[in-house]
């Protein structure tokens, strides 16, 4: 099953260019499950018909859902929390276990697990998802990683010291502090989860990532961040969706110098990526029902099967060196006289002849030196110290 | 110094209307100092100004009445953070994670926003400020922001008593048998000072009668959806909104356009629409421009559009904050929870903290010491207030 994942800013539109995409790859034969997990649920505003947290069939060969979210956190929590909140009281503090436990970005992620449960279905060839992955979404990509880090720490205290430490850790008074096997279990099942989810995100043959964006200034910058993100973590990117474009009769009016704006963005955008630019124009009134949304995906696909992968291969690809990091960049028909690199503030700047190409730099990035730039073999290496 | 901060998703114009309300209160006469928290500066942009670089927390000298300051995070917190951030990166690395990505997930979550309030401590502390506008990042962060200090000192009041009896005790031992670095006691001196101490005065100052927080949205509806909650979650946390700035309302003469009318009556059924939801806070209207509002002359005029003769220094709305009530043996507490919905609402009382959850947001709301040995009777919404009744356990409550 592919899974095509649309994501960006709130506001952008987002919502309805992935029922956009639904309606337009069931018109290409595929039988299409569209799933939001973005927690401001507007799936059904968009197609304008009610959508709930049970699939139903929206359109011919078209299976909308909303993920409950909450329902779906308490669910995979409850054991967790209530081991914490007992760890918390032992401490004697009436602390709160559930604030403990808000990993920023973790909750998306979990809604992301109803991806597998499609796919579990076998009766769907494509899973187009509406979220909101953010940075901290794709951090906890690697969460998995992390809880394994700190979880490790106490799996293995249970499981190889239980016997000196349990009469140390009553003896303090944290008796609680070594979790039951229902909390062991439910970490398991959580790491699992988000496991699973990862690998599916992380194989680029069956995950595309589309980005929705707005040719505004400030949109723009997130876009080009969540752009490095994706990058960094793994997530294929295969398009990037530009939407609400104004129309060129705007021209003679009051929105005059906000188009010319709007050209100049576009005009960065392009250089920005090295995947598709895809279009959509703003419409006259707000496209809502499934022939507005089949109209849109014409106009942003053309003849192009929206299931498919529109763009191979990974754009940015970072790499550690010994004290230095690494980014790599594919620049085929490029001679090296032709290319400037520079960094701006929490931007690379990268001059290929007369296009220039912006690229957010991670966090953990900002602030080092550039290096050195070479370039061999169609490749671009850009090297930061420590 | 009154602190005001500008709230919303992101796109909406935040730093715009932030620094436009800045602008105009600096031509008031007010010394202003306006700081941008959102980690993609763009203050500097809208002012027409490089603030970066340099010049370090010192605020740029915009006008005489006017200074402008965009928070460094990595600089202000690198002391701060230093030995925490290296012990998770071996923490990380230890275990196979890829150098990069381990940089990546040892950095402080919300370090942007610890920066800010360290930041509006400084300007408070200076004297040198009458009003303190703050240009906050995304909603989500904003309030992560403004809670952090309350749910940090929490968790670090545990992480201390867990590290202090671990490690004396057990450490020894466990690093025998763990097959993981553990945290020396840098780490946790880092924590202690940075977090615990430091967070707990920055709460008193958000928490204090001079600060106010003003949503901006636009006309769009997941903006003002998403507006609604970030609205009930502050008033949760008990931070007070004085108003909403509804944001890129097209003038006249571009809802006259014919592609735009459509668009232009849209925006005044979203305006009708925000005035009921958000009643009793006032709705502040500010107009698209023909073009981008750059410079400070120009966002001063913006400022006025926008406050209509108001001044942006002004406490706008007094909401009701919580209280504590007498009625008979019995005791009240009232929590304004304006939009909150019942079915997605838990109260529980839990020692002598009352915790209310409403959607994914928890708060532990201390209880003064005569109110945390009653039992719970009964909690209730009534139109956007949480009534809570509690009572002695002999009265037959639970």
């Amino acid at each position: 099953m592919r899974v095509v994942l649309l994501t960006g800013k709130g506001g952008v539109g987002k919502t309805t260019l992935s029922a956009a995409t639904a309606i337009g790859a069931a018109e290409h034969g595929h039988r299409v499950f569209l799933l939001s997990t973005d927690p401001a649920h507007s799936v059904g505003d968009a197609l304008g018909r009610p959508v709930g947290a049970r699939p139903v069939e929206v359109a011919p060969n078209v299976v909308a859902q909303e993920v409950a979210v909450l329902d779906e956190i308490d669910r995979s929590w409850s054991a967790i929390q209530d081991w914490l909140r007992q760890l918390l009281r032992e401490g004697a503090d009436e602390l709160l276990a559930e604030e403990v436990l808000v990993f920023p970005g973790l909750e998306e992620l979990v809604a992301l697990r109803a991806i597998r449960e499609v796919e579990a279905l076998g009766d769907f060839d494509v899973c187009v998802v509406d979220c909101a992955p953010t940075g901290s979404t794709l951090r906890m990509l690697r969460f998995p990683d992390a809880l394994a880090v700190f979880m490790g720490g106490l799996f293995d205290l249970e499981r190889r010291a239980a016997r000196v430490l349990r009469p140390i850790l009553g003896a303090i008074g944290m008796r609680g502090f070594v979790p039951g096997d229902d909390v062991f279990g439910a970490f398991e099942r959580l790491v699992r989860d988000v496991d699973d989810v990862r690998q599916i995100l992380l194989d680029g043959d069956r995950t595309s990532a589309r980005l929705v964006t707005n040719a505004a200034r400030v949109v723009v910058d997130e876009t080009r961040r969540s752009f490095a993100y994706l990058c960094l973590y793994g997530v294929a990117t295969d398009a990037v969706l530009v939407n609400r474009l104004l129309p060129e009769v705007a021209r003679d009016g009051f929105f005059a110098k906000w188009l010319a704006r709007e050209h100049e963005e576009m005009e960065s955008l392009e250089a920005s990526f090295g995947v598709p630019l895809l279009r959509a124009q703003l419409r006259a009134t707000e496209p809502i029902g499934v022939e507005a949304l089949r109209a849109i995906s014409r106009e942003v696909y053309g003849e192009r099967d929206p299931a498919a992968i529109l763009h191979r291969g990974r754009p940015l690809r970072w790499r550690r060196l010994g004290a230095a990091t690494l980014l790599e960049i594919d620049l085929p028909n490029v001679s090296k006289e032709e290319i400037e690199v520079t960094v701006h503030g929490e931007d690379l700047h990268l001059r290929v002849r007369d296009a220039r190409r912006v690229i957010a730099l991670p966090a953990s990035l900002v602030g080092r030196r550039l290096t050195s730039a070479t370039l061999r073999n169609a490749l671009l290496e850009i090297r930061f110290a420590r | 110094m009154r602190l005001v901060f500008y709230t919303g998703k992101g796109g909406v114009g935040k730093t715009t209307t932030a620094a436009a309300s800045a602008a105009h209160a600096a031509a008031l006469g007010h010394r202003t100092l306006v700081l941008s928290a959102d980690p993609a500066h763009s203050l500097g942009d809208v002012l027409g100004l490089r603030l970066g670089g340099g010049d370090g927390p010192t605020p740029h000298r915009v006008t005489p009445q006017l200074a402008a300051l965009e928070v460094d995070a990595r600089a202000t917190l690198d002391p701060h953070w230093g030995a925490i951030r290296d012990y998770l990166v071996s923490l990380f690395r230890h275990q196979g994670i890829e150098d990069v990505i381990a940089d990546e997930l040892a950095l402080l979550p919300g370090a942007e926003e610890v920066a800010a309030l360290l930041a509006v401590e400084a300007a408070a502390s200076s004297g040198e400020y009458d009003l303190c506008v703050v240009d906050c990042a995304p909603t989500g962060s904003t309030l992560r922001l403004v809670t952090l200090p309350e749910i940090a000192s929490r968790t670090l009041r545990l992480l201390l008593r867990v590290q202090r009896a671990v490690a004396a005790v057990v450490s020894p031992v466990a690093r025998a048998v763990v097959p993981v670095p553990l945290p020396g006691p840098e780490v946790f001196r880092d924590i202690d000072r940075l977090l615990y101490k430091r967070l707990s005065a920055l709460r008193e100052i958000l928490l204090s009668a001079t600060t106010s927080i003003r949503i901006v949205v636009t006309p769009e509806r997941m903006v003002i959806d998403e507006a609604l909650r970030a609205h009930t979650d502050l008033a949760l946390f008990e931070l007070p909104c004085d108003a909403v700035v509804m944001n890129r309302l097209f003038p006249p003469e571009a809802a006259a356009e014919a592609f735009f009318a459509g668009w232009g009556r849209w925006q005044e059924e979203r305006l009708a629409e925000v005035g009921e939801l958000f009643a009793p806070l006032p709705v502040l209207r500010a107009p698209l421009a023909p073009d981008e509002v750059v410079g400070a002359a120009a966002l001063a005029a913006h400022g006025a559009l926008i406050f209509a003769g108001s001044d942006p220094a002004a406490r706008l709305c007094d909401a009701p904050r919580l209280r504590f009530t007498r009625d008979k043996r019995c005791y009240r507490v009232e929590l304004p929870l304006p939009h909150a919905r019942s079915d997605a609402l838990d109260v529980a009382k839990l020692d002598d903290a009352l915790i209310v959850r409403t959607g994914t947001r928890r708060r532990a709301i201390p209880l003064p010491r005569k109110l945390a040995q009653l039992s719970l009777v009964s909690a209730k919404l009534e139109a956007g207030l949480l009534i809570v009744r509690l009572a002695p356990a002999a009265d037959g409550a639970r």
